[in-house]
């Protein structure tokens, strides 16, 4: 990127054409270790864009910063057109008060490696959570919904049990369903296969395939090159917190460019 | 069988014993002042445990702040109140009206400011302010609340960082994540210890005799000092000691019971079912959470 940061008003793009993600030159480093060195990156509305790399590559970093889970040291990075987690004046960064920042976060749904569902609720209550403390719905209506969210990953029986009585595959589709009682118009998945038994990946890709052929907007770190191939709108591979290699999935996997690419990827296929 | 033996000389020796005098524990069990003082060491205990409670969790939430201000504050209190004897604090408390005659509210150091009455709005006589009852339920809440801060420190950080991130990702707030998400799970860890501290301050309210506020040790105290009959007076307020610790002990069982929701499969039984189960009826499964039927083998543990 040649352009200066600074120049680039914040709601620039408003209306057609609008990226869902856009990041410049994003930097973070925890410490004096640096994770992330300037990660340029544009993801479409419907779009799916698939965050392949090695481990310590910086891909779930990012990820965590586009919901502002991380704050990130340098760059800039905008949801729907609006910068995460700061308020820019003049050519000045503000950062957002903590009721702002979790304001936005309603509309990024978020599914992780180890599901993180609320141990001392039914699946029915986790789904209802949100909506009802955040957005103030009616408990009626949110659980009414939860049902309906529940019956469309598979899991209209389980509504009464407890995640410790459910199994991986299990506890993540509630966790997806979870997301999406808040409606979101992005989903980050955060390496959602990679904590379950072989057999029960796929029930949890499936639920995913269904949602983006729906349109929804998805960030997807995973190591299922599969799944990417099928899926997938773009492909990104990233190592050492840059990105090497990015392009549509079946290119990249069939031809990539980069020797790092070619080594990563004759390990994981 | 030598244990039955030894047991049954013991308590042979009590009851045959003339200075015992079971006649006299009859008769001052129900004292009005034993009664009375027995009222008095429940609401101390009730009140005190609200204050240790309450500001025990405020103390641990203040403690973790990112605040440098709250955290060293809550630090510095801790260290204040769990440092020195409850029993030296409630002197404190009681003798006050020694150190401050009156306490004012009124405009910071205004008798440095030639101000009249020192600058003060309003001013009251430390010991109309403080009288006996609020001077031991400061002194055993705010001790209590240096106890719990740490209970309830351990509690939070006992719950997995994921669980904030996954509250936090859903746009919940910070207070929202810890009153519905981080807090109930803590209960978890929090609630036995707390049943011991509840327990550990019904009989740390003995303490408040003295500074002869009258409660169940106190009310005893006040008998045989007039008729010279401790040993039945002590047994006395030993039996009521000992009849409320068993009943909290009880409570403690069901609540922690209920906080174990989702971290166990299988709820353990309750006595009463475990007894129902001795006596060959086999209770149905408590709300279908559970297709086990909970009799002394089911999965259970005390």
């Amino acid at each position: 990127m040649s352009t200066p940061v600074n120049d680039t008003p914040p709601q620039s793009a408003a209306g057609a054409g609008t990226p869902m993600v856009k990041a410049e030159a994003v930097h973070k480093s925890y410490g004096t270790v640096p994770v992330l060195k300037g990660i340029d990156l544009r993801v479409d509305p419907g779009q799916v864009v698939v965050l392949v790399g090695p481990s310590g590559s910086g891909k779930s970093t990012f990820l965590r910063c586009i919901n502002h889970l991380e704050k990130i040291n340098a760059g800039r990075l905008w949801v729907d057109g609006e910068l995460v987690g700061y308020r820019q004046k003049g050519d000045r960064l503000y950062e957002l008060k903590d009721r702002e920042v979790a304001q936005k976060r309603r509309d990024i749904g978020m599914v992780f490696q180890h599901f993180n569902l609320f141990p001392h609720m039914t699946a029915l209550e986790n789904i209802v959570e949100a909506p009802v403390q955040v957005k103030g719905e009616s408990k009626a209506a949110a659980r009414e919904r939860a049902r309906a969210l529940l019956d469309r990953v598979g899991l209209a029986d389980k509504a009464g049990s407890y995640p410790s009585q459910l199994s991986g595959g299990q506890q993540q589709r509630v966790a997806i369903a979870r997301a999406l009682a808040m409606e979101p118009k992005l989903m980050l998945f955060d390496e959602p296969t990679s904590a379950l038994d072989p057999e029960l990946v796929g029930e949890v890709l499936d639920v995913m395939r269904g949602l983006a052929e729906e349109g929804m907007t998805m960030i997807v770190v995973t190591h299922e090159m599969g799944f990417a191939r099928e899926v997938g709108d773009a492909l990104v591979f990233m190592d050492g917190g840059v990105v090497v290699e990015a392009g549509h999935p079946r290119e990249v996997l069939a031809n990539p460019q980069h020797e790092r690419t070619k080594l990563f990827l004759s390990k994981v296929l | 069988m030598a244990v039955a033996v030894l047991a049954a000389m013991l308590i042979h020796a009590i009851v045959t014993n003339p200075a015992i005098q079971w006649d006299v524990i009859r008769t001052y069990l129900f004292d009005s002042s034993i009664t009375h003082g027995l009222v008095v060491t429940l609401e101390l205990t009730a009140l005190a445990m609200l204050i240790g409670v309450s500001g025990g969790t405020l103390l641990a939430i203040m403690r973790l702040s990112p605040n440098p201000v709250l955290s060293s504050t809550a630090w510095f209190y801790i260290w204040v109140f769990r440092g020195t004897p409850v029993l030296v604090q409630l002197l404190f408390w009681n003798f006050l009206g020694a150190l401050w005659a009156k306490l004012s509210i009124g405009v910071p150091f205004g008798g440095y400011l030639g101000l009249s009455d020192g600058g003060a709005f309003w001013s009251q006589d430390t010991n109309k302010l403080i009288p006996l009852f609020v001077a031991a339920l400061l002194g055993l809440g705010l001790n209590e609340a240096a106890y719990m801060a740490e209970i309830v420190r351990g509690g939070i950080q006992s719950v997995a960082v994921g669980q904030t991130e996954a509250a936090h990702a859903l746009g919940m707030s910070q207070s929202a994540t810890m009153r519905r998400i981080i807090l109930p799970q803590a209960m978890r860890v929090i609630i036995p210890p707390t049943g011991n501290e509840t327990i550990s301050m019904l009989k740390t309210t003995s303490l408040v005799s003295a500074i002869s506020l009258e409660e169940l040790l106190r009310a005893g105290q006040n008998i045989y000092s007039r008729t010279f009959q401790t040993i039945p007076l002590l047994i006395v307020v030993s039996i009521w000691y000992l009849l409320m610790t068993s009943i909290l002990t009880v409570v403690q069982y069901y609540i922690e019971r209920h906080y174990a929701r989702g971290a166990n499969r299988v709820l353990p039984p309750t006595p009463l079912q475990r007894l129902r189960g001795l006596l060959g009826r086999r209770p149905k499964p408590a709300n279908g959470e559970s297709d086990v039927v909970p009799g002394l083998e089911g999965g259970g543990h005390l």
